[in-house]
């Protein structure tokens, strides 16, 4: 008996019985769409995490440290990085954030950071404050040339900061694109001067975006040369920076070289520091998503279980029903291989329904919980889907097995006897 | 010889005190052509002489040879090969499969033996027509007469053109006008060549059969060749 006889048999007997086999399947629909959301959903929001960590940039080393002096570490953490090569460190540079003024045209930080207070601190009354609630003020950081190749930034209109700019005290700005938006519309800002703190800073550069669904966002940043803090922070420490090492393992050694050279140069008594890189908290989001899914996915997997048991369940009672006709097929030349081939067939198919359906059903739950869960639409890969369904077939063939071998050992003449 | 049964016994719970002799010590040779009935009342044995007779069962004690082949050394596949390839069987009880249409269910031996899909359906057809039943293949079993029914059962049995065709009480569930079709039908095929054993509790019918082996308690008590009843 071939295959396709086979398959078309089993299709008339799955018909025959809609109500009892949709019945039987919906063990496995369930398990397979619960498999299906589960795994999309965890593998969505490992992409966004993932997305995240790589806009904030990868291999960052974060150090802080200040002296209880007041003197800058920056020159001497810079000449010991550069003293590393370029194999460990690819760039360094102060990472201070501060606050100020800026003020360009009608567009006020200050007037913006008061919305933003009272949208927060629950103050309504004045209606007038809704349209521009939107508007975050920017964050304004101290860099050096590097600070964009240290942060994962790009250029995207006019130039970055460069050396030149920090030893001169060159009264200038790089604007993050979300910064950019909030003070220019969509006029070019290149060549305007925005008032900081009532000084005139010339904005030489647009940094392009790559944070774009985050209302938080990390492209709503104002950089400064790290040397006119002399002008906008006096009296100001540079105490936050960021190493940018050249590969995870670099991030590693260079994490432990720098805590040894900073134990040195500070210690503990002459004031503060710490250095952690990201790769650590990516390592342990990582570790935490893969504990969940391990989780989650054994849940799934008791579900599927008992969808498989109710199929072995359905296919014992179908053998026992259809006894006699066994018995006839054997009589009339049926070897045992026909038989079981005939029962895994039906098993393997009621399955295969199932988890098409299943498949079905999971990807709108995949839509669903993606939408509530992570804002976001999740669509289930090619590569789960398939393995959906390779699974869906395979349990039936693993749950068919014993009821086929059962139908197979039946004896021709006590078979026929059967009523 | 086609067929030698050599002291043949099939005993069911054997050295218990439950113990059945439903063959006991038969011996028996059919030739090619034959048209032989076999009759005993209920409990005869003539039902496990079929199922012997048929490789559905294997004897306790004794030989079978079929086509000079010891079917005890048979492996399981190897006596389906045989069912499917040199016997058709007709039942009392029809034993049509009731999910299928009755084309499917006189293809079904012809799907085992891996005969392709066309050349499949073209012998189907011819042994309905020979049935006369070509006209209702897409008919249901359970939308047919008990006459019809056993002329579909018996266009199965021929499908596969067998050596052998084993009637077991053919006419039990019909009328005494469709039994005497069905034996007719059967006197046709035996007359063309094939080797017919029809099996029965009823003298009369066993009178369509050239020669007449009686059966009683599991013993052959009457073997003659008699004047055929032909119909």
């Amino acid at each position: 008996m071939n295959i396709s006889q086979a398959v078309k048999m089993a299709l008339k007997s799955i018909t025959g019985n809609k109500g009892r086999s949709i019945l039987t399947m919906l063990g496995i629909i369930i398990g397979i769409a619960s498999v299906m959301t589960i795994v999309s959903v965890i593998t969505g929001s490992n992409k966004k995490t993932m997305e995240q960590f790589q806009a904030m940039g990868t291999n960052k080393v974060n150090v802080s440290a200040s002296r209880y002096d007041g003197r800058d570490v920056f020159d001497e953490l810079y000449n010991y990085c550069n003293g590393l090569g370029s194999d460990l460190v690819l760039g360094v540079t102060p990472n201070s954030q501060f606050s100020a003024t800026v003020v360009y045209g009608a567009k006020n930080s200050a007037v913006m950071e008061k919305n933003q207070n009272q949208m927060w601190g629950g103050q309504s009354g004045d209606s007038g404050t809704t349209a521009a609630s939107t508007e975050l003020p920017p964050t304004l950081y101290f860099g050096s040339d590097q600070y964009a190749a240290c942060n994962n930034f790009r250029i995207k209109k006019g130039r970055d900061l460069t050396q030149v700019d920090v030893k001169r005290y060159a009264q200038v700005c790089v604007l993050g694109a979300r910064a950019a938006s909030t003070f220019f519309n969509y006029a070019d800002p290149v060549g305007r001067v925005m008032q900081v703190n009532g000084l005139p800073y010339t904005v030489i550069g647009v940094y392009a975006e790559k944070d774009p669904d985050s209302q938080w966002s990390l492209d709503n940043i104002i950089v400064f040369p790290y040397t006119v803090s002399r002008y906008l922070a006096p009296g100001t420490q540079m105490s936050e920076f960021v190493v940018k090492a050249s590969s995870a393992d670099a991030t590693t050694e260079v994490t432990s070289r720098l805590t040894g050279y900073l134990a040195g140069l500070i210690g503990n008594q002459n004031g503060y520091y710490s250095v952690y890189s990201d790769n650590q908290s990516q390592q342990s989001m990582n570790e935490w998503a893969t504990q969940m899914s391990l989780i989650l996915g054994g849940i799934a997997a008791i579900s599927l279980l008992v969808g498989g048991i109710g199929i072995m369940n359905i296919m014992l009672v179908t053998v026992t029903e259809r006894t006699r006709e066994i018995g006839i097929r054997r009589a009339i030349g049926a070897e045992r291989r026909s038989i079981v081939i005939q029962f895994l067939i039906e098993a393997a198919m009621l399955c295969g329904i199932g988890g098409i359906i299943g498949i079905l059903l999971g990807c709108m739950g995949s839509l669903i919980a993606g939408k509530l869960l992570l804002k976001m639409t999740v669509w289930p890969t090619l590569w789960i889907t398939l393995s959906a369904f390779a699974l869906s077939v395979a349990l039936g063939i693993l749950f068919g097995i014993y009821p086929a071998a059962k139908a197979s050992r039946l004896q021709p003449v006590e078979a026929l006897r059967a009523e | 010889m086609l067929i030698e049964l050599k002291n043949v016994y099939k005993i069911y719970s054997e050295g218990l005190e439950s113990e059945v002799r439903a063959l006991d010590g038969v011996t028996l040779n059919i030739e090619r052509g034959e048209f032989v009935a076999i009759v005993g009342q209920s409990g005869s044995g003539k039902s496990t002489m079929m199922n012997v007779l048929g490789c559905l069962d294997i004897p306790t004690h004794g030989d079978y040879l079929l086509d000079g082949v010891d079917v005890k050394e048979l492996t399981d596949r190897q006596l389906s090969h045989i069912r499917n390839r040199q016997i058709g069987f007709i039942f009392q009880q029809y034993n049509l499969i009731q999910s299928l249409n009755v084309l499917e269910n006189v293809e079904l031996p012809l799907i085992y033996q891996g005969v392709g899909a066309e050349r499949r359906r073209d012998m189907a057809i011819e042994a309905l027509n020979q049935v006369g039943l070509a006209g209702r293949m897409k008919h249901k079993p359970s939308e047919m007469s008990g006459g019809q029914q056993q002329r579909v059962a018996i266009a199965r049995a021929i499908a596969t053109k067998p050596p052998i065709v084993m009637a077991d009480e053919p006419t039990g569930a019909l009328d005494s006008h469709t039994g005497h079709e069905v034996l007719q039908f059967l006197q046709k095929l035996n007359k063309a060549g094939s080797t017919v054993i029809l099996i029965t509790h009823d003298n009369s019918i066993a009178a369509t059969a050239r020669r007449c082996v009686r059966l009683s308690d599991g013993k052959i008590v009457e073997d003659h060749l008699q004047e055929v009843d032909w119909l």
